[in-house]
Order: C-alpha cells, then sequence, then structure tokens
C-alpha cells in the first residue's frame, strides 16, 4: 500500500494579473521528511508556500496538503499548517505572546501555555513575550514567526527563509524545531536561498527556476556545482 | 557651508522631488484629476453661491438673527480655524510626512524639506477642507456684492497664513513631546488650557475675548476697500511662519520620538482569553487584538481623542444648536474613519499574512474588522453628540430622533463606503508613525471629499427634517439610507470572501 503524501501539487498555477509567478510546478512532499526548496529570488518559491499555506488561491493545477484540497478547502489547510512567511508576518501592535494566543485559540489547544513559553525560551524570546512586536529586530521577528509556524506541531511545517537574518542561536533553535517536527512524522518545507543550511536540515531538495521545478533530488547529491548550474 | 537662502532653494527642489515621485505613484489618474475638479469647482461654489442668497428679504426674525450671529462671530470664525491648523499639526506629529520614515530613512532628506512637505500636505485633512469651505461660504454669505472678491482674497490669505502658522506650532509642540517628560508637559498644558477656557465660557467671557482678538479685524477689513492692506499682512504673516517653522521643525526631527519608541517596546501583561457571555470567543479574541492594534498606536490615540473631544468642545463653547449639530457627528465619523478604516486592513501591516493562515473563517475576521472600525466612529461622534447634549439639553422629540437617525445613518454610511474601499484599493503603509496616512495622500484627499460631501449632504437632510412636525418622519426616512449602506456592505463583505481577492488585499497589504 502507497502512503498519500503530506504535500502534493500538480501542474500548479499562480497569476497574479499579467504575471505568472509559478508555472506548472509538480511537487510531493512526504511525512517525516524535510524538503529544501531551492531557487533564485522570483522562482516562485515564496509564492509555492503561501498556496501551500493557504493564504493564496491556486490559479489552476492541484495541491493537496494533509489531505485537504487548497483549492476547497482553504480553513482545513491552515489547520494543518505552521506557516513561516519569508516577510514580516507579525501584527506590529501585538505582544508576542498575544501571537501565540491567537494561534492557539484558534485551533482548539487547550494547553498551549507550557509549549508556548518554551518555545519562547528555546528561541530566546522569553524575556520579551510581552513586548510590542513592532520594535523588534529582523531577527527577532523571525524567530518569533518560526516559534509561531511550530507552536501547533503542525502535520506540515512551512518555513519561508527561516534563517534570514537570524544569529547562530536562532539557526540552531531553528534546525532543532525541524529535526523535531520530522521526528515526530510531520512533512517539512523549507524555503531558503542558503543551500548549505538546507542541506543540513533537509533530506530531499527541490530546484525552482523561472516558476518551474527544474530538478527534485536527495539533498546530499547537490552539491555547490550542481545547484549553480540548476540557477543559470 | 551653505547659505540660508541656498538650503531653502535645495529644500524646495527636493520638495518638488518627492512631490513629483508620489505623482507618479498615483494609481487612478483620471479619478484623481476629476476629485481636484470636484473640490475646485466646491470651493467656488462655497465661495460665490451664498453670496447670491438674499436672507434679509425672507423677512424672518430667526433667519435675520442668525444672520448677524454669523456677521458678528466672523472673527471667531477665523480664529477656530488657526485653532484647528494648530490641533491638525500638533495631532499629526508635526505634520503630514511625504514618505514613510522608512522609505525616507535611506535619503538625504533635510528637516526644511519635511517643513515644506508637511505644509503641502495640510489641507489633506477632511478638517481643513471643511473648515476653508465653511469659511468661505460665511464670507460670502456676509460680505457685500461689491466686495466679495476682496474678502474672499482675505479669507484664502489668513487660511496661507494659519495653516504656516499652526505648523510652526505642531512642530514647536513635537519637539517638546519628544523632549524629557515632554508628554506629560504637553498633556499638562493641553489640560490647563481647556480648563482656562471652560472658565472663561462659564464666566462668560470668552465670546468677548475671541470677539477682541485680531481676527475679528481681519474679517471686518476684508468687507472693505482696505482689504489689500489685510492681504499684504497676512502674506508677510505666512512668510515669516513658514521661515520661523523651519527652526522648531529642525529641533523636533532632531529628537528621538520618545512616545513611539516607547509604545512600540510597550509590556502588555497576558490576559486570559476572553470568554464572552454571548458570542463567539474566536471573535472576541480577534476583536481584542483589532482593539489593540488601534489603542497602541500613537497617531490612532491621539486622532481618535481629537476628534472625540474638539468638535465637541467647540459645540459646547461655540453654543451651536441642534441644528449646526447634526453635521458633526458624520464629519468626526468621517475623522475617524481616515484614520485607518478607509484603509481597514493596514491595522495587521505585514502580520497579514499570518493573519490569513490562523484557521477562523473569513467571513468573522471581515465582522470584526468592521465591528472596530464602527465602534470607533460611534465613539468619536458619540461624545460629540453628548457634549452637545450638555450644552443645548434635551432636544424636543422630533430634533433628537433627527440627530438619533442622523448619527446612525452616517456612521452605518461611512462603514459602508470605507469597507468597500478596504477591499477595493488595499496599500501596504506603516503606521507605526503618527505622521504616517493610511493610504497615499492624494488618495486620503480624494477619500476626505467624499466623505465630507456625503455626510453634510445627509446631516443637511436630518437638519431639514427636524422642523417636520412629525417625529416618526426622520426614523422612516433613515431606512433607505440604512438599507443602501447595509447592502454595500454586504456586497464589500462577498467580495472579501472570494479567496483570490483576499489574496489580493493581504497581499497588498503585507507589500509581499
Amino acid at each position: 500500500m502507497t502512503q498519500t503524501p503530506a504535500v502534493a501539487v500538480r501542474g500548479l498555477h499562480v497569476r497574479f494579473g499579467d504575471v505568472e509567478a509559478v508555472a506548472g510546478v509538480d511537487l510531493t512532499a512526504e511525512a517525516g521528511q524535510a524538503t529544501a526548496l531551492l531557487g533564485r529570488n522570483g522562482a516562485g518559491k515564496s509564492t509555492t508556500m503561501k498556496v501551500l499555506a493557504g493564504v493564496v488561491p491556486p490559479t489552476a493545477g492541484e495541491v493537496t496538503v494533509a489531505g485537504h484540497d487548497a483549492a476547497t478547502d482553504a480553513l482545513g489547510v491552515k489547520r494543518s499548517v505552521g506557516y513561516c512567511p519569508d516577510v514580516g508576518g507579525l501584527v506590529p501592535r501585538a505582544t508576542p505572546w498575544e501571537h501565540l494566543q491567537l494561534s492557539a485559540r484558534l485551533r482548539r489547544m487547550p494547553d498551549w501555555e507550557e509549549r508556548g513559553r518554551d518555545l519562547l525560551e528555546r528561541f530566546e524570546l522569553g524575556d520579551v513575550a510581552h513586548r510590542v512586536v513592532g520594535g523588534f529586530s529582523h531577527g527577532m521577528s523571525r524567530r518569533l514567526s518560526v516559534v509561531l509556524a511550530a507552536l501547533h506541531e503542525p502535520a506540515v511545517l512551512l518555513l519561508d527563509e527561516p534563517f534570514d537574518g537570524v544569529d547562530p542561536l536562532g539557526v540552531d533553535a531553528t534546525l532543532e524545531v525541524v529535526a523535531d517536527a520530522r521526528a515526530r512524522g510531520a512533512c517539512v518545507l523549507l524555503s531558503t536561498h542558503l543551500r548549505d543550511l538546507a542541506l543540513e536540515a533537509c533530506g530531499e531538495a527541490v530546484v525552482l527556476r523561472g516558476g518551474n521545478r527544474v530538478a527534485a533530488m536527495r539533498a546530499g547529491e547537490l552539491t555547490g556545482e550542481a545547484y549553480r548550474a540548476l540557477l543559470d | 557651508m551653505r547659505s540660508s537662502t541656498e538650503a531653502w532653494l535645495g529644500a524646495a527642489r527636493d520638495t518638488g522631488h518627492l512631490v513629483a515621485f508620489r505623482a507618479r505613484t498615483v494609481r487612478r489618474r483620471r479619478a484623481s484629476a476629476f476629485g481636484l475638479a470636484v473640490a475646485l469647482v466646491l470651493t467656488l461654489t462655497f465661495a460665490v453661491a451664498p453670496n447670491g442668497l438674499d436672507l434679509e428679504a425672507l423677512g424672518s426674525p430667526a433667519v435675520e438673527h442668525a444672520l448677524a450671529s454669523v456677521r458678528g462671530n466672523l472673527g471667531a470664525a477665523f480664529a477656530g480655524f488657526l485653532l484647528l491648523a494648530i490641533s491638525s499639526a500638533m495631532g499629526s506629529g508635526g505634520g503630514r510626512e511625504l514618505l514613510s520614515r522608512s522609505e525616507a530613512a535611506v535619503h538625504p532628506i533635510s528637516p526644511l524639506t519635511e517643513h515644506l512637505g508637511a505644509l503641502l500636505l495640510a489641507p489633506v485633512n477632511l478638517a481643513w477642507l471643511v473648515q476653508v469651505w465653511g469659511l468661505l461660504a460665511v464670507t460670502a454669505l456676509v460680505a457685500p456684492s461689491g466686495g466679495l472678491a476682496g474678502a474672499q482674497v482675505v479669507v484664502l490669505a489668513w487660511v496661507l497664513a494659519a495653516t504656516a502658522l499652526g505648523q510652526a506650532a505642531g512642530w514647536a509642540v513635537e519637539g517638546v513631546r519628544r523632549s524629557p517628560h515632554g508628554v506629560l508637559v504637553v498633556r499638562s498644558v493641553g489640560g490647563a488650557v481647556a480648563v482656562v477656557l471652560a472658565a472663561l465660557h462659564l464666566a462668560g467671557l470668552l465670546g468677548p475675548l475671541v470677539r477682541s482678538l485680531p481676527t475679528t479685524w481681519i474679517a471686518e477689513t476684508a468687507q472693505t476697500p482696505d482689504w489689500p492692506l489685510v492681504v499684504v499682512v497676512l502674506l508677510a504673516l505666512t512668510v515669516v511662519a513658514v521661515v520661523a517653522g523651519a527652526r522648531p521643525a529642525a529641533w523636533a526631527l532632531g529628537l528621538p520620538p520618545r512616545e513611539e519608541l516607547r509604545v512600540q517596546s510597550g509590556v502588555h501583561e497576558a490576559r486570559h482569553a476572553p470568554e464572552p457571555r454571548w458570542g463567539s470567543p474566536d471573535r472576541a479574541l480577534l476583536r481584542r487584538l483589532d482593539r489593540a492594534s488601534v489603542w497602541r498606536s500613537v497617531g490612532m490615540r491621539r486622532g481618535l481623542m481629537v476628534l472625540g473631544l474638539g468638535p465637541g468642545l467647540v459645540a459646547l463653547v461655540a453654543g451651536l444648536e441642534w441644528s449646526s449639530v447634526m453635521v458633526l457627528p458624520g464629519l468626526t465619523a468621517s475623522g475617524a474613519a481616515l484614520l485607518f478604516g478607509v484603509n481597514a486592513w493596514c491595522l495587521d501591516g505585514k502580520g497579514m499574512v499570518w493573519r490569513e493562515t490562523l484557521p477562523v473563517s473569513a467571513a468573522a475576521v471581515f465582522d470584526v474588522r468592521a465591528l472596530v472600525v464602527a465602534e470607533c466612529m460611534a465613539v468619536v461622534s458619540g461624545v460629540t453628540v453628548v457634549l452637545a447634549l450638555l450644552r443645548n439639553g434635551l432636544p424636543p422629540l422630533v430634533v433628537g430622533v433627527a440627530v438619533a437617525s442622523c448619527w446612525l445613518v452616517v456612521v452605518v454610511q461611512v462603514l459602508a463606503i470605507v469597507m468597500t474601499w478596504s477591499v477595493r484599493s488595499p496599500y501596504g503603509v506603516d503606521l507605526s508613525s503618527p505622521r504616517a496616512t493610511p493610504a497615499p495622500h492624494a488618495a486620503m484627499a480624494g477619500y476626505a471629499g467624499r466623505l465630507s460631501l456625503v455626510t453634510t449632504l445627509t446631516a443637511l437632510l436630518f437638519t431639514g427634517l427636524s422642523a417636520v412636525p412629525w417625529a416618526w418622519v426622520p426614523a422612516v426616512a433613515a431606512l433607505p439610507f440604512l438599507a443602501w449602506s447595509t447592502r454595500r456592505l454586504v456586497r464589500a463583505r462577498r467580495r472579501w470572501l472570494v479567496g483570490d481577492e483576499r489574496a489580493r488585499v493581504v497581499l497588498t497589504v503585507a507589500a509581499v
């Protein structure tokens, strides 16, 4: 018996007016695995992630996330997914704790405080748990976005540029979150420009170029030369 | 070292570059040009049309009394405009900005350029626009036909001078506010001024004091052949105020914005999730977050307080009667909507993407946001009505019904309009600075003009209805307005519920 992939994307197209941000991406990602999504700026990585998070509906193609069709059941997708967006992702005048509280309550998590506190401590945000995030540095915001994505132990964890501007301790904490998610059987998709970190965190790699998938392979096979060749 | 003249010329050139940059980003050029033409036609109409009315020919003692009162208080109206210019500049942290703080940070923009930009943007303000139209209309009403042109030139010169003076005062107050304990000083002085004004009013001295101000001389001389002298004086005053305003501007902009920094690093201890007696806990939590986003913003909090108390205090002190008060709820509700409601989703900023990943229905998100916008409008316009109630006492039944109906209609009307705009034309903006606006300046000017026009016309209708002998008439007249606005609101909600439309709004507001 074959297991249904946690994320299955076939022929995904996303158009914004005249611009085709994603032009026929195919992608599968299994539960218990971490897959790196690599590519240059404008390759369609972040848009694909937004579709998988239920934020942007697909223009065409089939997208299934944890068994939910992204086109018809966006709410089901949102319940199953934890998403760290590529930019910002925080309500400027709310505190980290208020972000966590809202996310937990809407996902019907009865005892979330302890896990919330633990995650904030792991990402060194415990001291600023009740401070408005508008004054946070870029790195602090990125770390909090990862915490929010991981809080409810989602079946599918989507991390879009989680290492961007983050210090080494934050990088370690993020790698730990990815490892934990894999260990409990979640599917992790991690989009980044940083090949080395992608290889450290993920077992599989998918390379996008111009809105298309150009390669899918074991992460270990993606050498620096091979990666550069795929980007050109 | 650059000379002062070179600095001013350089600042003027930079302001031109910034204005040109902003002009190039105007999305709907035809609509903007049309809006500008409408504003000019309206201005011309207010400046000329009332002069053709021969109210004395009506022979009504009430009308004659009102006309005499308008004539006697024209100088006070001029003084009121100066007060408005000062409070607007104070409320907006010194004055509006041509480029947002984050956008401007990488450019060598001098405080002088900021000062000139703020002066240029002062008219992009509902209260400013309405007051100018009011001054022009009142002057046209009382000026002799032969002296109308001269009187209106004086009005325009006064508008320039008062705006420049207000700007200079606004920068000075912002400078004080940014100094150690400055917020406390500004609040204390503001409170003391309010107490003194109230005491003068209760002692019956405020009216004579206001009438003895030089603005009365300006208003009276404007209607005589000596008006060119007034224009020259006012233009000279404008130049002095513009030049003098550069100093407090440089001072204020050189200091850290303490209040904003304090709010941005503010600590808010954890609270239990709300458990409402009725309604969904999810919605209650969303509502709490949205309310916090409003009240934790320096600009919005300050704006709501000014809008709530300002017009109400004017009604209280100036002794406005119910017929005049009727127009205020619509204008204050519009002012509240212009703080963020015209681009309601900007409250979430870049967090809009994260909000959209939460497993909650899009309908609930829309309903809660609309409710929070409506709350802000209802509260500030409600304060105005309550203060008018304190001044005038309980009105006759028909007037009371007309005021209540008008209030309800304008709040629902403005809510429906701004939620439609929010879904149709979202903008990615950073509202962390009180100098920021929720939409580009051209759009804000259009929004301000349209909201003031719609709500003023509605108020005029209900003012007319308050004169009929049947109390049920205003209530019945409100029904079609409410039905139409509700339909519009439902249509905006339906549009928001479409996934593609919502994604467009989310990505635009979050600027990703």
